[in-house]
């Protein structure tokens, strides 16, 4: 290990310190393009959110915000509709996050047990969703979903009623989790590609049925790839609300499908008369960094992500 | 040197003086922002480049050391959209010179000092007194006035024809309809129950009875105008809001849910889909804009003949037997962005768009002339439709110019989306509207 040799000689000694300086230079130097990357685009971003959410800044005082201190926290605590808002994303978060992982690993382990011809076919299928524009893709959906006559599913189901106003969740989950899933299932392929092909051979010698290599062989050598998609995908469903806004606009009726993100945005942007609250949406927005910090270090947490930073108990060479 | 080489030497000078003065003549290049967000509007910003070559031709005339050029962009995609880059373009100081909004946006605007007041420049331009004296009040907000009025229009209860033929009724009984409804006679009960007989009929479908629009905007407020609510205290400028008015639109809206007559899924409904329902002959009553007539017409492909075949329009009927019918404009204005550096410029530009040769193009998107000149015209009164429609203008309302107006606006859609879709009684509603524009306006509002 090359890294122990890095600090070792002459440790203690005026010498050793300044080579021990000068060896963390290096360190350093790569250390600061991330440095200086999560600064400009994370930290003063949540800044200047955070300063913004004290100001009044509104389309009327674009010019001249005055400071109102904690009064759009206030404005949102006050609110009847955070209860639900609140509700609202915790449901969203938790069944589009377990239709993503669940349904990622599951085309994952599928596909690798087909032929890589028809695998790799089957796995450019899923991207389809992916690459294409988001506006389009929920227009496919809007038509797909749209009042009988004109959309397939109303058909199909027998119903009259536009199908994204007469079942808002699952066309939300659906539409968010399609997408969602291609990432978990590029990654988990990857892993299990990784996974040493004599594991497998041992497992069929010892007699392994397909369900009980998945289960005693695949999904444990799964589980930082698991943590991995799991924490992003948290991350990433608590700021995204573009496919809820295209969709069901939040509705049908009072903040049906609206989700935290989606408020953030109605009251900062989302105007008939265009008179905007910067100010109060960025209050909300604030209130999300804070969640997304908190949600971060209880998954470091549960999947003990400093085990997998940790040295290894064997090491081969 | 000779004398004829001296003269010919001084020819040459003055020759490059006088080229070089020609050459010394500036452009003034403006840019404009129009909106349709219907294609057939497209004669708002068209009409900008029409002016700027009348105006052209007449600084040729008189001599002026400068040329005006315009750069135009007509936006088809929603208001919000719209608003939000006309509010950065204002933020960032890279605004166009004249800005083509909602008249309701003057009081937001105005406000944060981002549009200019007009009032010099309508002293000054004598094409601004043939505009018709009731547009005014649109455009004037704390005493001055803000914009130059421009496509106003009327917002009708239209009725398929056919529709009300296959339920029974006679061509006579049909041609009748407006009349009733300017009377008095017909009310929105009236609508109810003729629209819960054609859905039990089988005329048309359950829910396709009436069709109110499907997004947030202000058709809702001429039906409060019915039921007798108010939006703004003319004393003291505060918004006002009426509980009885909100409770009559809410439960009208419910019972209509309730008895098969209004879809429950209508609210959120793409605005193509609406359209081609409707087109398609498929709902019986809707109100809509005197400008969706030419759109049927032309971006649904109906044709004007198949569009006047189908549809008739009306007043929005009267709440009570014997009450008031009512409608609703929305006209729009040409806005100057206060940080400009052409702003007589374009002033002067604006002067010239109120001609009654390019003012007759609002008849193309079914819009309303400003000018009275416009209004004397044949194409004016030959136009069935417009020259039938214009005297809604006489029962019209306006939306109030007031900067929390849209924060108002959207509590009060939300609680009308709720009611709609059962999730809350209609007295639920209003006290849930109530509750809320307490907690955002404050003093600024009038609870009555």
């Amino acid at each position: 290990m090359t890294s122990g040799r890095l600090v070792r000689p002459g440790a203690g000694t005026r010498t050793g310190a300044r080579r021990a300086g000068s060896h963390l230079r290096t360190p350093a130097l790569f250390l600061l393009p991330a440095f200086v990357v999560i600064a400009v685009f994370f930290v003063l971003p949540a800044v200047l959110t955070v300063y913004l959410s004290l100001t009044d800044l509104s389309a009327r005082t674009l010019t001249n915000p005055t400071f109102v201190g904690t009064a759009n926290y206030e404005y949102i605590l006050s609110s009847r509709w955070t209860p639900i808002v609140i509700r609202n994303t915790v449901l969203y978060v938790a069944l589009t996050l377990a239709f993503n992982v669940l349904m990622g690993l599951g085309l994952a382990i599928s596909m690798s047990l087909l032929p890589d011809r028809v695998g790799n076919g089957l796995r450019l299928l899923w991207l389809l969703p992916r690459i294409t524009s988001p506006v389009i893709y929920v227009l496919i959906w809007q038509a797909l979903l749209a009042p009988a006559p004109y959309g397939l599913v109303a058909g199909l189901l027998g119903t009259q009623r536009s199908v994204i106003n007469a079942y808002p969740w699952p066309a939300v989950i659906l539409a968010n989790g399609i997408i969602g899933a291609s990432l978990g299932m590029l990654i988990f392929t990857a892993a299990i590609r990784s996974i040493p092909r004599d594991l497998f051979h041992a497992s069929a010698v010892d007699g392994a049925t397909t369900w009980q290599t998945v289960r005693r062989v695949v999904l444990p050598l799964l589980r930082w790839p698991i943590m991995f998609v799991t924490a992003y995908q948290t991350l990433s469903l608590l700021a995204s609300f573009e496919y809820i806004l295209l969709l069901t606009n939040g509705g049908p009726g009072f903040y049906n499908t609206t989700v935290w993100s989606l408020w953030a945005y109605q009251e900062a942007f989302q105007s008939y008369v265009g008179n905007v609250e910067f100010g109060l949406g960025a209050a909300m927005a604030a209130v999300l960094v804070v969640v997304g910090i908190v949600a971060s270090l209880v998954y470091l947490r549960v999947f003990r992500f400093d085990e997998l930073l940790s040295r290894p108990k064997v090491e081969i060479n | 040197m000779t004398k004829p080489v001296r003269k010919m030497l001084l020819a040459v000078a003055l020759a490059a003086l006088v080229a070089s003065a020609a050459n010394a003549q500036r452009t003034v290049n403006l840019v404009g922002w129009a909106i349709g967000p219907d294609d057939p509007a497209i004669h708002r910003a068209e009409n900008l480049e029409a002016a700027v070559e009348r105006m052209n031709a007449d600084l040729e005339a008189r001599g002026a050391d400068y040329r005006v050029a315009i750069e135009t962009d007509f936006e088809t995609v929603s208001w919000d959209d719209y608003r939000r880059r006309i509010l950065l373009g204002f933020e960032s100081g890279q605004a166009p010179d004249i800005v083509i909004s909602s008249h309701i946006d003057i009081a937001t605007w105005a406000d944060a000092g981002y549009i200019a007041p007009l009032d010099q420049y309508i002293e000054q331009y004598d094409a601004f007194d043939d505009i018709a004296d009731s547009l005014w009040s649109f455009v004037t907000y704390k005493g001055q006035v803000w914009g130059i009025p421009l496509n106003p229009e009327a917002r009708p209860f239209y009725y398929n024809k056919k529709l009300l033929g296959e339920l029974g009724w006679s061509d006579d009984e049909i041609a009748a309809l407006p009349e009733r409804i300017l009377s008095g006679e017909f009310t929105w009960q009236d609508v109810l129950d003729v629209a819960e007989q054609a859905v039990q009929a089988g005329v048309v479908q359950e829910g396709y009875g009436y069709w109110h629009r499907p997004v947030n905007g202000p058709d809702f407020w001429h039906t409060y105008y019915a039921f007798g609510g108010r939006l703004q205290d003319p004393q003291t400028g505060q918004l006002v809001f009426t509980r009885d008015a909100a409770l009559g639109i809410f439960t009208l809206y419910r019972d209509m849910v309730e008895r098969g007559v209004l879809s429950r899924d209508l609210i959120n409904m793409p605005w193509n889909d609406w359209h081609r329902a409707v087109t398609d002959g498929q709902v019986l009553f809707n109100s809509a804009g005197t400008w969706t007539w030419a759109q049927w017409a032309v971006e649904f492909g109906m044709g004007f003949d198949a569009v006047e075949e189908t549809f008739g329009f009306a007043l929005q009927p009267a709440a009570e037997p014997g009450g008031r019918p009512v409608t609703l404009s929305q006209p729009l204005a040409h806005m100057l962005f206060a940080g400009s550096e052409n702003l007589d410029v374009a002033a002067e530009l604006l002067s010239y768009v109120a001609s009654p040769e390019l003012d007759v193009r609002a008849l193309e998107s079914a819009h309303l002339p400003i000018l009275e000149t416009t209004r004397a015209l044949p194409e004016f009164v030959e136009d069935e439709f417009l020259s039938q429609v214009v005297y809604m203008l006489d029962y019209t309302t306006a939306q109030p110019i007031h900067a929390g107006f849209g924060r108002y606006s959207d509590i009060f859609f939300r609680a009308l989306s709720a009611v709609e879709a059962g999730q809350v009684s209609p007295e639920e509603g209003v006290e849930i509207v109530v509750d809320e524009l307490r907690r955002a306006l404050g003093d600024d509002v009038i609870i009555e």
